[in-house]
């Protein structure tokens, strides 16, 4: 296992390396001056030709490279164009609050999931069944941005239960909407998945050895079925938990939430060329990390997959 | 495991206390913005929200008032003399945020800031006109005549040619007075940690949500009622209306979408017509829009007065001309350009265009302008002119213009302080083709040369008179598709009174505003 997880840590150098090399290159060839962004309305060409020499922008495409290169190297992601913060500080500030709206968004899902897609494979209750099965189908077709104006209709204009928008300081109340608005897509998925997981197991020998047995049902399906379905739910949940961590810029629109998301968004727009590669960069090494989490929790879960020589 | 799930949900939603609404100190206003400020170093501000702000934490010589006359500010009183080219300003008492006195130095301190090639500020050029500027920001010396500490109170400004606008200028956001010591010890971080002598200072900026502002002690004019001033900053129209409906916001601007909604609820709206004036531009050097009968034939194509009742909900006056309707002194052009497709096609026919032709009108992202230009195209296509629509952001946009790629495209001008002068110049003036504002790329001598003896002209109504000229002519040459001039509407919280819509943008600064 430990041989599996320094292997993973290592490639981490090359496929950063690749990343940063192709952000570079686009940010080349896409059109749209970052000077002119910067500039705003009114500029003559002086002026232009002097922010792109502050900038290091008439230097050679070859010579800027290396520079970042070595830049990245020391650990130094450079200082945005637009506002001359270090990038560092800036993703240092919004990347917590996409964090606690990821976290939340995915315990959300994962919870809400697992309970919906159980309930309806229990067969119990055909109709509930039926009802949750078509509430996931509607969240999964539900544009988040439809969805979050939605529930700011709901809850705060019309129930006056929770605030439409923003960070809020940091209270729950405000994390509350933007997480389940987060969260629907993810939910649905991982209900529909934990479902036929459920009715497969259901089905399998040992389920009916367990009955046998003797075993209540709450028991089998909590300690037996429920682990033998949760790995596809993982897999799901770590994907969609890495796009959360990328910032999730529509929700973090609708709700005004200050998050990495709309950020990069917005410095894409800018062509703020240090936040795009920092923050791009920061998002690879997130992608890389979760995705070995997920990969290690194949084997804590899964005892053949760490009997197999550790993935 | 399942019931221990659900009973966990219930918990965590049992945290969703009832009573959502900001509680706070209530004399804070409440204000939102659609983006957060890159800077609140004057010299560097150049988007709204990054000016708004800095001209409200920094003073200036003179400032405008909510209805963009020029009052006075730092400066108690000045005198202008020698033909314009020179100005003696008389400061009052006022101090920083940091307790320490202004003084004309710092006065002067901040212009040559703004000139200083290693501040490298894109707006330089509202103090081009002082003596020897433009050698200093070449990497010359000072001149030190350009502006002067006469006394401690007293600044000394120097131009090398009279410039009637002079004043307005120096009320714009980037020509504030900053606090020396602090600009030298913070460096690129007086962005952050600004220190002006104006009305507010800025108490608390949480990235990416919100901007508090305090009173600022050392401000030496009318005291406010208010106890702050609190910039959230929300970037989506709808959630902003849903923050003004729970009583979070206390001023809403509301999107032209929404009118009939709120006129239908009968709340009081306010509005006012924006220094702004939205247009088509032709390409001036590029067949067939180099012949000026194409261009008018196209004017006469479109029924603009329908399109702003529909698309726009009536929120729009139409342009003849281009000096907006708020800076007018003096009657607008006569109607040229009435809708009239019969008129339009013969003159199409009349230039060589009798069975039509194709051509791409350029957007940047927006909805309300895609509407818009649909409504174009479709007038346009009853003369034979096959209109293709291409959308491309804001930036790939702006340099596509500057390079003269488009055909047409749909855009607007706003103004930055309140004269003819800021459209005329900047839009027609042959010297600024390109980056200077001239996007149609339109020449014409005649119009230069009056645009030239307006600039120098100190003489208002002589002034006015060449300006009018100048429009005519350019109404008449229509390097542009005459659009509209824009209203903005707004709502108040009833809880504030003596909030009036500022005719510029940094007019506004909250002193009459009262809880």
């Amino acid at each position: 296992m430990l041989t599996f997880i320094l292997k993973r840590l290592l490639l981490l150098v090359p496929i950063l390396l690749g990343v940063a090399t192709i952000t570079f290159v686009l940010m080349y060839i896409v059109p749209g001056d970052p000077v002119r962004a910067i500039a705003g309305e009114r500029y003559d060409e002086e002026t232009l030709a002097r922010m792109r020499t502050e900038l290091g922008l008439d230097r050679p495409l070859v010579v800027r490279y290396v520079d970042f290169l070595g830049r990245l190297a020391r650990f130094d992601l450079g200082r945005s164009f637009v506002t001359r913060r270090p990038v560092a500080e800036a993703i240092r500030e919004r990347f917590p609050r996409t964090l606690i709206l990821a976290l939340s968004a995915m315990g959300i899902a994962v919870l809400g999931g697992v309970v919906i897609g159980a309930l309806s494979a229990w067969g119990r209750r055909p109709a509930l069944s039926r009802a949750l099965m078509t509430f996931s189908l509607v969240g999964v077709s539900m544009p988040v941005f439809w969805l979050g104006l939605l529930l700011i209709y709901l809850f705060a204009i019309k129930l006056h239960v929770l605030p439409p928008s923003g960070y809020g300081g940091g209270s729950i109340k405000n994390l509350i909407l933007p997480a389940l608005t987060l969260s629907f897509a993810s939910m649905a998925t991982i209900a529909r998945v934990t479902r036929s997981g459920f009715l497969d197991a259901l089905g399998e020998d040992y389920v009916r050895t367990a009955r046998a047995k003797g075993l209540g049902e709450r028991m089998i399906l909590g300690k037996h079925v429920l682990r033998n379905a949760l790995i596809p739910v993982i897999t799901i949940a770590g994907a969609d938990f890495g796009s959360y961590l990328s910032g999730s810029v529509l929700t973090e629109s609708v709700f005004g939430w200050p998050g990495l998301g709309r950020f990069i968004v917005q410095a894409i727009l800018k062509r703020d060329f240090p936040v795009i590669q920092g923050a791009v960069l920061f998002m690879a090494v997130l992608f890389v990390l979760v995705n070995l989490a997920v990969d290690v929790s194949y084997g804590a879960i899964d005892p053949r997959i760490r009997s197999e020589g550790g993935g | 495991m399942i019931r221990a799930a659900i009973i966990t949900l219930c918990i965590s939603f049992a945290f969703a206390v009832p009573g959502c609404a900001r509680h706070g100190d209530d004399r804070v206003l409440r204000l939102a913005l659609q983006t957060e400020p890159t800077t609140l170093d004057p010299a560097l501000s150049v988007d709204f929200s990054s000016g708004e702000i800095a001209s409200l934490i920094h003073s200036n010589l003179v400032s405008f008032d909510p209805d963009a006359r020029i009052v006075p500010d730092l400066a108690r009183s000045w005198e202008i003399l020698d033909g314009g080219r020179q100005y003696v300003f008389h400061l009052g008492p006022a101090r920083f945020s940091n307790g320490r006195r202004v003084t004309a130095a710092d006065v002067v301190y901040s212009m040559r800031r703004l000139l200083d090639p290693r501040a490298v500020s894109p707006r330089w050029w509202l103090l081009a006109s002082l003596a020897g500027a433009s050698a200093y920001h070449e990497g010359g010396s000072w001149n030190p005549a350009a502006a002067s500490a006469a006394n401690d109170s007293t600044v000394v400004v120097r131009l090398s040619r009279p410039v009637p606008h002079f004043l307005g200028l120096l009320a714009m956001p980037a020509a504030g007075i900053v606090c020396r010591e602090e600009v030298e010890r913070l460096g690129a971080r007086y962005a952050r940690s600004p220190c002006g002598s104006g009305p507010w200072k800025l108490s608390a900026w949480n990235e990416g949500d919100e901007i508090l502002l305090a009173p600022n002690p050392g401000w030496a004019g009318r005291r406010t009622g208010l106890a702050g001033l609190s910039f959230r900053i929300i970037p989506e129209e709808m959630t902003q209306i849903a923050e003004f409906e729970v009583g979070n916001l206390d001023v809403l601007e509301v999107p032209r979408s929404e009118l009939e909604h709120w006129r239908a609820a009968g709340t009081p709206l306010l509005w006012k017509e924006e220094l702004r004036v939205v247009y088509i531009g032709f390409n001036t050097t590029k067949p067939p829009f180099n012949d000026p009968r194409v261009r008018q034939a196209l004017n006469m194509a479109v029924d603009v007065d329908k399109i702003i009742a529909q698309v726009l909900f009536g929120a729009a006056k139409r342009s003849r001309g281009v000096v907006p309707p708020g800076l007018r002194q003096s009657p607008e052009p006569a109607e040229r350009y009435r809708y009239d497709p019969d008129r339009s096609r013969a003159l199409l026919a009349e230039a060589g265009y009798a069975s039509g032709f194709s051509m791409e009108i350029w957007q940047r992202e927006n909805p309300e302008a895609l509407r818009v230009l649909e409504s174009v195209q479709g007038y346009l296509a009853d003369v034979g002119v096959k209109a293709k629509l291409v959308t491309r952001e804001w930036g790939a946009f702006k340099e596509a213009i500057d390079r003269g790629t488009p055909d047409a495209f749909f855009i607007d001008w706003l103004a930055d302080y309140p004269d003819p002068e800021n459209f005329l110049m900047p839009l027609f003036h042959s010297s600024n083709v390109g980056g200077g504002g001239n996007r149609t790329r339109y020449r014409n001598a005649r119009v230069d040369s009056l645009l030239d003896a307006a600039a120098a002209c100190m003489d208002t109504a002589r002034r006015w008179e060449l300006y009018r000229s100048a429009e005519e002519i350019v109404y008449e040459d229509a390097p542009w598709l005459f659009l509209w001039f824009p209203q903005k509407y707004e709502v108040l919280s009833p809880r504030i009174t003596g909030y009036r819509i500022p005719l510029i943008f940094n007019g506004q600064r909250f002193l009459d505003v009262g809880v």
